[in-house]
């Protein structure tokens, strides 16, 4: 951990899906400045607790808490506005609406937002994703890759305090995966804090700061990447035994 | 010359108001029935083109925003446009109580509920004989002291302008975005921070208010109100119109309107088989022309001033908001 302020904070989050427990009381602080991998294989529950994290789905346990604050059970644009953004498992864009309209949603949300400075605001962040060119386009002709990138510049417009990736990495080819991950780690020096879920280890690993763990909705270790990496109950977890 | 579409349609327009006086009361009460249509059509495009939400209790909203101010302006004695007002604002309400049971519900599931909304409105209409006259039809105050229709003319193209003004400005402010991504998808839009209950009330509130002004320009125009203004066979009508013009937006809604309603008086020595024609047409619309058979030329019409406009010159400009919105 970083040591920064607590950002978000889940306290034993219970979720259950009919018999299924997908996640068994789990505990989970982002502190600022953090860059958490959080890994597991299918089915663990990562997604699960990053929903309740952000306010997409309600605990049937636990609480969530924003900078101290308890937000459990508010709809998600809460958790936007202070400063929790996030990312989803398949890209999900405002397809029909051209790249810049994508960008402008968030962006103009904001309390005392203008057009005029949201959008310079958003042009910015198209340069720096390397999307420019292709502002007037409809976001759902945008190629897979360049849509996991319209996707976080689309959170980053919310200026978040903390950014939830919920596999940034999938199905994006090595070269724009790549850049995905020059652009996390700026970010990430620039003062952003992140919690980036996924399973390509080698990504994770190359930028995270400290590994979370999960295996059958629980949570079996929080740590120093390289003491996680060695601990047998992650190597038995990931091994499948 | 950009905006070279909005002084054409003013020229149309005030030639239209001009040349009102010279229609024959036939052709000039159609008119006025198509305008009605307008302000229904692009209010119900505003709810389910522009936010996704397929309701089919739109008419059933006009039959309340009728019976609401001929009601009030019978038991009270109070002006007609107090009246409509009164329609406007008992639609804004229940229609945002409506978007509210609904926040939950989209496609099939929004429509099936709306539709029973829609026929409890009717029966309940046709059963309280003693209040809304029932079947038999309930008599209204006019809303003008004329021998002609032309008042009526004007009222119903102010109304449609004013509709279409303040509907227009809704679509283009910020809030107008948030509706489209809410139509996108409502869990990005609020993970993106748009409040989307609030929006999905107050779009069902607005375009609800917007059919009972509709329902109450209706209502003192005709003279009389009866269930059938709200029920599914207008619900129907109003369908084929917004599909055919173009539901995501407004001026083709409207066009859309205009052009059914102008056919169906015109075809009328056909009888019935005029309907099934209708019905060929929107099956056909929707398998080769989702945008509607209006849009191509509306957008033909929006560029007309832009031919010379470079693609890249044209990249650059802002804030890029819908240019047929």
């Amino acid at each position: 951990m970083s040591g920064g302020g607590e950002l978000v904070r889940g306290v034993g989050l219970v979720k259950r899906f009919g018999g299924i427990v997908a996640n068994e009381g789990v505990d989970f602080v982002v502190a600022e400045g953090d860059l958490v991998g959080l890994i597991g294989p299918n089915g663990s529950g990562k997604t699960t607790l990053i929903n309740m994290l952000t306010g997409h789905l309600e605990p049937d346990g636990g609480e969530v808490l924003v900078r101290g604050a308890r937000v459990s059970g508010r709809p998600p644009h809460v958790y936007a506005a202070m400063g929790v953004a996030r990312t989803f498992q398949l890209t999900q864009l405002f397809g029909r609406m051209t790249v810049l309209e994508n960008m402008l949603v968030p962006g103009l949300t904001r309390p005392h937002s203008r057009w005029g400075e949201v959008a310079r605001r958003a042009r910015g962040y198209l340069e720096f994703l390397s999307l420019s060119d292709l502002e007037q386009l409809p976001a759902r002709n945008l190629s897979g890759g360049q849509q996991k990138l319209l996707e976080l510049g689309r959170c980053l417009m919310l200026e978040p305090a903390v950014l939830f990736l919920d596999e940034p990495f999938a199905g994006v080819h090595p070269r724009l995966r790549a850049e995905l991950v020059t652009r996390i780690r700026e970010l990430h020096q620039g003062g952003r804090t992140f919690v980036v879920v996924d399973h390509d280890m080698e990504s994770i690993l190359r930028i995270s700061r400290r590994l979370v763990v999960m295996a059958r909705g629980s949570k079996i270790a929080d740590g120093e990447p390289e003491a996680v990496r060695s601990d047998q109950t992650v190597l038995a977890a990931y091994a499948g035994l | 010359m950009r905006g070279l579409h909005v002084y054409v349609l003013l020229i149309v327009a005030a030639l239209a108001l001009a040349g009102a006086g010279r229609l024959n009361a036939y052709w000039m009460h159609v008119a006025i029935i198509a305008m009605y249509y307008g302000i229904l059509a692009a209010s119900w495009s505003l709810l389910a083109g522009y936010v996704g939400l397929f309701s089919l209790s739109h008419t059933a909203f006009a039959s309340i925003g009728g019976y609401t101010s001929a009601l009030l302006v019978k038991w009270l004695g109070i002006p007609v446009l107090l009246g409509m007002g009164a329609g406007v604002v008992m639609c804004c309400a229940l229609g945002g109580a409506i978007g509210w049971v609904c926040l939950r519900m989209s496609g099939p599931y929004l429509a099936i509920f709306t539709l029973g909304f829609s026929e409890i409105v009717r029966i309940v209409i046709s059963s309280e004989d003693d209040v809304t006259a029932g079947m038999a039809g309930l008599h209204t105050a006019p809303l003008f002291q004329s021998a002609t229709r032309l008042p009526y003319f004007y009222a119903a193209f102010a109304l449609l302008a004013v509709s279409l003004l303040l509907m227009g400005l809704l679509v283009r402010s910020r809030g107008g975005l948030f509706l489209r991504a809410i139509r996108e998808d409502e869990q990005a839009a609020g993970a993106s921070g748009v409040a989307v209950a609030r929006f999905r009330i107050l779009a069902f509130a607005i375009a609800s208010g917007f059919a009972g002004l509709a329902g109450g320009f209706y209502a003192h125009y005709i003279g009389i109100m009866t269930p059938s203004v709200g029920d599914l066979d207008e619900m129907a009508k109003l369908v084929v119109m917004t599909v055919i013009g173009g539901m995501e937006r407004l001026p083709t809604a409207v066009g859309g309107a205009f052009v059914v309603e102008f056919l169906l008086e015109w075809l009328r020595d056909y009888g019935q088989w005029r309907l099934p024609i209708f019905g060929i047409v929107l099956l056909l619309t929707m398998r080769f022309a989702r945008n509607g058979l209006v849009t191509p030329f509306w957008l033909r019409l929006v560029r007309l001033g832009e031919a010379r406009v470079s693609p890249r010159s044209a990249a650059r400009e802002l804030p890029q908001k819908d240019p047929g919105a």
